[in-house]
């Protein structure tokens, strides 16, 4: 019987088993309830706070961004909060020469940043809110801007989760961070008014289902983080 | 029973450790080897930080990363350069520490107090470790790996930078925790395992190179280790030197020939370790 077969025939008796493996949304719940927001979020204070004076810088920016570019300032915005807690977070964590050891704790630094990401994910959600409310006109302009927003924001956590799990230097976060800092400076500033005229003319119930699929894309890389133990080694 | 079962580990094309059979029932093991050697590696596969290239690891008949948590569980480990959070106190990092590794609110307290009474920092407790020494930070160190009351204790380096006094007093409380589980302690400096391991493993050329009693390894040179305040011999190997009485006293290895007011020694760990890695020599003296 090769590796293959073996790892199939285990996966079988456990699926016949009442004693099924946790599902990523009762192990994060029981992460919760056992070590609390409190050491969750425990001396991320100093990344916190560089996260909220740049977000404060580029809010400043944001509000007095032309408005007839409204759209690309709002989707390139959205995803701010969450992308600069979770970073500097990241690579505070990686800089401090504790990430090793709490790799070897029985809940990992990995899936104790997962969870931090799903934190950041609803406060990077209810920024968004904010954002589209302030950038749309009217209530039927949030109907169309907020969907487009969350979209953005649910594809940066999910491709940042990936970029969590597979880039294993120092500066992962920090790559990651400059890349899609730089990616959504460069399409509104090359495209132009083809940019906005793509986000404005996009039906919000085509934003929705993009929002929709990019959450499910962060389930399931929140699910993968919180759960798969073998394939992601720190060092 | 923790079980290396011919374990490889590449990184692309370099082979850090080749073909490794280990088995670890308890007591103090202590890897000795140069750095560079495969020791830090070894380590970190079995602290599931990194996974084997090849082979597998088992803890009591189960591979340790599908044990996962469980396997976790029964871990505490002190790595090499052991990164701490200068601005809180070591009570509040053993508490957070405590919380990672799931011990319940009372359980953490209790063990944090204890633990700090038994590395002797419970008069230091409330202080920030901005001000601790090395040796105080290793003290530290080593009671988040006891927190959880682990089964196997993995120690990287754990007296690199420490002063003798605290070398010994950290030599000291391994021995004493050494009670019912497996300590694995990686070191290059012989004379930190000289009395408390009661198995040397040794890496040379990425292979295992010998696991044996301190003893037993010792005397693989019995009858070869001499000393003189002459000449030494062509062809023998100067282990080291020392002063006594104005004369330099050579401690050398030598197969044979050796001249008669040369004075046969009892070989000790650094002898073996200075013979087995010698720089550019061939083994001729057959240690091992």
């Amino acid at each position: 019987m090769n590796e293959r077969e073996k790892n199939a025939s285990i996966a079988y008796i456990l699926s016949q088993s009442p004693l099924k493996p946790r599902p990523a949304r009762a192990r994060a719940a029981g992460m919760l309830r056992a070590i609390g927001l409190r050491y969750i979020f425990w001396d991320t204070g100093y990344s916190l706070f560089f996260a909220a004076v740049t977000l404060a810088a580029v809010t400043a920016l944001f509000l007095a961004a032309p408005g007839e570019y409204r759209y690309s300032a709002a989707v390139a915005v959205a995803p701010l909060l969450f992308l600069l807690t979770s970073a500097f977070a990241e690579t505070s964590e990686r800089a401090d020469g504790l990430y090793e050891l709490k790799q070897t704790c029985r809940y990992t630094i990995r899936q104790i940043a997962a969870l931090r990401v799903l934190c950041y994910s609803v406060a990077g959600a209810a920024f968004t809110a904010v954002v589209a409310a302030a950038g749309a006109k009217d209530g039927y302009e949030f109907i169309s801007l907020f969907p487009l927003c969350l979209s953005a924001l649910f594809a940066c956590a999910a491709l940042s989760l990936a970029a969590m799990r597979f880039l294993r230097g120092k500066w992962g976060g920090a790559a990651f961070l400059a890349a899609w800092a730089f990616v959504s400076a460069a399409l509104p500033f090359s495209l132009g008014e083809r940019w906005e005229t793509l986000l404005g003319g996009t039906p919000a119930a085509i934003s929705a289902v993009i929002a929709v699929t990019g959450a499910a894309a962060l389930a399931v890389q929140l699910s993968k983080m919180l759960s798969e133990a073998d394939k992601y080694a720190a060092a | 029973m923790l079980l290396l079962n011919n374990v490889t580990k590449k990184y692309g094309k370099f082979t850090a450790l080749e073909d490794i059979t280990l088995e670890f029932s308890g007591g103090v093991y202590a890897l000795l080897a140069p750095n560079g050697a495969g020791k830090t590696t070894l380590i970190k596969m079995l602290t599931t930080l990194i996974f084997p290239t090849k082979g597998e690891i088992l803890w009591n008949g189960d591979g340790i990363t599908g044990l996962d948590a469980a396997y976790r569980d029964l871990l505490g480990y002190l790595p090499q350069d052991f990164g701490y959070y200068k601005n809180h106190s070591p009570r509040d990092f053993l508490l957070y520490m405590s919380a990672v590794k799931c011990l319940g609110r009372d359980t953490a307290k209790r063990r944090t107090d204890e633990l700090l009474e038994t590395v002797g920092l419970s008069d230091v407790r409330d202080k920030k470790m901005r001000k601790f020494s090395g040796g105080m930070i290793q003290r530290v160190g080593i009671a988040q790996a006891m927190l959880n009351d682990p089964k196997i204790l993995i120690l990287d380096e754990p007296t690199a930078g420490l002063d003798p006094k605290e070398r010994v007093r950290f030599r000291n409380l391994i021995s004493s925790l050494s009670k019912d589980r497996i300590v694995i302690l990686s070191t290059h400096i012989v004379s930190d395992i000289e009395t408390i391991a009661n198995s040397v493993i040794m890496f040379k050329d990425h292979k295992l190179f010998v696991n044996d009693a301190p003893a037993a390894i010792c005397r693989t040179l019995a009858g070869k280790i001499y000393e003189s305040d002459g000449a030494v011999p062509p062809g023998s190997l100067v282990l080291t030197e020392r002063q006594e009485g104005g004369r330099t006293v050579t401690r050398f290895a030598c197969e044979s020939g050796c001249p008669a007011e040369a004075r046969q020694a009892e070989p000790n760990l650094e002898d073996v370790f200075l013979t087995v890695f010698r720089d550019g020599q061939d083994d001729c003296l057959g240690v091992a």
